[in-house]
């Protein structure tokens, strides 16, 4: 995105001949590059053969399950892909989400909506190709290979615990992570179903590093499914690191 | 030998009834009640000249024949006229009575005493008469109230079930036959052993008589009656009755009881046209089904073209080519407003759906309030207004479906932009009341007339001022009251006056045991 004389290039996979025409239009006029898809067989065949940055998936095909070509596609490949779909269903998103999606958004959305995530998940790529250890959320700085949390200049104390969180969350900045995901990690699969454990840890954490932590701004809740940091700051940023 | 036979029958009747109510009991209470007479007159001898001895012994005779009965009333006589000559007439200390006057006194107040016992007993048994049936007239009337509320066939056999055992007075089964096939479903009294089972589903299957009613005994030898409620037919169910441990004879009595009760009970039911009742409420929950089915294929049909619109309008908005031309671009916003509008309203549609599809299962879990709280806020779009929220420091964890207070909180929030003016204020506030947490919505808007507050709850209610004026479809605050209801939840509107803003109050239950959660999870 940053470039551009490469203009990403997404692959839009739709049965629907009408939201494939208004995704083409939204996405060029965003100056991307659009390949079409109109079943799952067609999607896996032109992520193969074609340059793709970014999938733009349908989870209702004719022909495979859009999970189905999702969990094919994460097998060789790590390319962003963003699901749609008109079941708004929290299970649904959650089981997504563990099969590796990357977003998540309800039919009918807006243009604009889907662009900024789009972007997100792109910026999200392009830092994780450059294997950066620091990670800065507004003033929060995250050093995942010193293992130190830092807001503004102060150094936080944080517990064993609440470091894990923001480590496993630190890892996909932006991307949500399951609250069974995070119960299994922090706490075992003993506990995958006590959500308030994490509540709680989650509380003492905002606490920390958020302004209020009525209205976090950094660590972020999608209700129902898990939780996601917010997008890291523009890589201009960081770039003297 | 025949007439003897029945004479000693009618002798043993006679006997059996004169027993009740009081029975043996009633035999050591009269004879108490006497003893107690000859004590007092003894010790008031001392002290007084006593009256008319024999008259103070009426005084158990006509206690004894009120409360327990003639068989007490003959006892206390007897006992009364015997005492009189043993303890206080002349020789003292025998039955022998010297004085003939006094003589002729015991056989007067032996008649008197039979006399009024009779006359005692008979009143006591009138007005027991009275008092039972204006207790059947008042259960009668609970039955047929509780008729007219009932929305469903299980309602109303959860009501004959109750009705049925007030008047018999005992265990009450009953089963709500589920077609031809036997199978039915059971309403009261938990425990029915098999065989019983087996006998109900020959009866509703047709197999065994209706009318005739067996008694059979379970392997405990408590004895059962079956029967279908309504002689001709077993739609109306079929009631097991717990009859107990009981010999032939007391049996005998008490299944023609129980048979006279039921056949005043089947005519009024069918005075009262309940077999109509039940298949129109049948009827009614059908099409209340096939409704929903439609309204949810319907919604996700319009919901397919609908995203191609939205889609659409929104890449229009977003073009330079239009959004450099006003006009257009007021088109588009036109478009793209509406059909955000329509999504919404079809959303309502489908909230609706499972609602009454009864497809509302709370998944419950531990959530943040102010979670909640962010995400309504951030998914409406505010005309201009400004939201303020007012949460406390320290909250508690809730246990309910994060997603579903959420959408209650988002139809809230809905209702409060729509109707107060853009750039106004829309308070949110959170606070610890007792055992619940309270969240409130405070608009600065239309408010609420008297009218408006009585009908608000209702499904698809609209405001008599806003019908012309503001587009809606009266769903949104139905559907916001059932979500918080299905989380054990309130919902309360409250407004100063028309045009005085709104306030709406969630109520949501805080767990009991929410401050030991802290000391579990620490670290």
């Amino acid at each position: 995105m940053t470039d551009a004389a490469t203009a990403p290039n997404v692959l839009v996979v739709d049965d629907e001949v009408q939201i494939r025409r208004f995704l083409r239009s939204g996405f060029e006029l965003d100056g991307y590059s659009v390949n079409e898809a109109e079943n799952g067989r067609e999607a896996i065949r032109a992520a193969t053969l074609r340059p793709t940055d970014l999938i733009i998936l349908d989870l209702a095909l004719p022909d495979l399950d859009g999970s189905q070509v999702l969990e094919r596609i994460r097998s060789w490949s790590n390319v962003p892909v963003i699901i749609l779909s008109v079941k708004s269903s929290e299970m649904e998103k959650v089981r997504l989400f563990e099969l590796g999606a990357d977003d998540y958004v309800t039919k009918p959305f807006g243009m604009a909506e889907l662009l900024a995530r789009s972007k997100v998940v792109l910026r999200r790529k392009a830092r994780a190709t450059t294997g950066d250890s620091v990670i800065r959320i507004d003033n929060l700085k995250i050093d995942l290979a010193a293992r130190n949390v830092f807001v503004g200049d102060e150094r936080l104390t944080l517990t064993p615990k609440e470091y894990r969180l923001l480590q496993i969350l630190a890892q996909y900045p932006g991307n949500v992570v399951t609250h069974q995901e995070l119960l299994k990690e922090i706490w075992g699969l003993m506990h995958i179903n006590d959500t308030h454990y994490l509540r709680i840890v989650v509380r003492k954490l905002r606490q920390k590093i958020e302004a209020d932590s009525n209205r976090p701004r950094i660590l972020l809740t999608e209700l129902g499914v898990g939780y996601r940091l917010a997008p890291p700051n523009e890589p201009a940023d960081t770039a003297s690191s | 030998m025949s007439r003897i036979r029945t004479l000693t029958e009618k002798a043993t009747n006679w006997i059996w009834s004169a027993t009740e109510p009081g029975g043996a009991r009633g035999v050591v209470g009269a004879l108490c009640l006497v003893i107690g007479v000859i004590i007092t007159l003894e010790i008031v001898k001392h002290f007084i000249d006593l009256p008319p001895i024999i008259i103070t012994f009426l005084i158990p005779v006509l206690i004894a024949a009120i409360r327990w009965g003639y068989l007490a009333a003959i006892v206390a006589t007897v006992a009364g006229a015997s005492s009189a000559a043993f303890f206080f007439y002349r020789p003292l200390y025998t039955f022998y009575v010297e004085d003939p006057a006094r003589r002729l006194g015991i056989l007067i107040f032996a008649i008197v005493a039979v006399v009024a016992a009779h006359l005692a007993v008979r009143m006591r048994r009138e007005s027991e008469i009275v008092r039972k049936r204006e207790k059947e007239i008042s259960d009668l009337y609970a039955f047929s109230r509780r008729l007219a509320g009932s929305h469903s066939a299980s309602d109303i056999f959860d009501a004959i079930q109750k009705h049925l055992s007030t008047l018999v007075g005992r265990k009450v089964a009953l089963f709500e036959p589920h077609g031809p096939t036997g199978k039915s479903e059971q309403i009261g009294e938990g425990d029915v052993p098999q065989n019983i089972r087996d006998a109900v589903a020959s009866v509703i299957a047709g197999r065994t008589d209706a009318t005739a009613g067996a008694a059979i005994a379970d392997e405990h030898g408590n004895l059962w009656l079956v029967r279908a409620v309504l002689p001709k037919t077993p739609d109306l169910g079929v009631v097991a009755i717990d009859l107990g441990r009981q010999t032939p004879a007391a049996e005998q009595e008490i299944r023609s009881r129980i048979e006279a009760v039921l056949y005043d009970a089947a005519s009024t039911l069918e005075q009262i046209g309940l077999a109509h009742a039940i298949t129109e409420v049948r009827m009614r929950a059908e099409s209340e089904r096939f409704r929903d089915a439609l309204i949810g294929s319907v919604s996700h049909e319009l919901r397919t073209p609908l995203a191609s619109i939205l889609g659409a309008a929104t890449v229009l908005c977003n073009a330079s080519a239009v959004a450099g031309e006003p006009r257009l671009a007021a088109l588009a916003n036109v478009v793209r407003d509406e059909s955000d509008r329509l999504n919404n309203e079809i959303q309502n549609l489908l909230d609706a759906t499972r609602i009454t599809g009864e497809a509302l299962q709370p998944k419950l879990e531990w959530f943040e309030v102010a979670d909640v709280v962010n995400t309504a806020i951030e998914r409406r779009r505010f005309a201009g207004h400004r939201v303020e929220v007012d949460l406390p420091a320290e909250m508690p964890l809730i246990h309910a479906d994060a997603v579903l207070i959420e959408k209650a909180l988002g139809q809230i929030l809905a209702n409060a932009a729509k109707y107060s003016p853009p750039g106004s204020t829309i308070s949110v506030r959170g606070w610890r009341d007792g055992g619940t947490f309270a969240l409130s919505v405070t608009d600065r808007g239309a408010g609420l007339s008297a009218d408006d507050t009585v009908h608000l709850g209702e499904r698809f209610f609209r405001g008599r001022r806003h019908i012309q004026t503001t587009p809606g479809s009266g769903l949104g605050f139905w559907i916001a009251n059932a979500f918080v209801g299905a989380n054990g939840g309130t919902i309360e509107a409250t407004s100063l006056g028309e045009n005085k803003g709104t306030t709406v109050t969630m109520r949501l239950p805080v767990p009991a045991n929410v401050e030991q959660l802290e000391v579990i999870s620490s670290d």
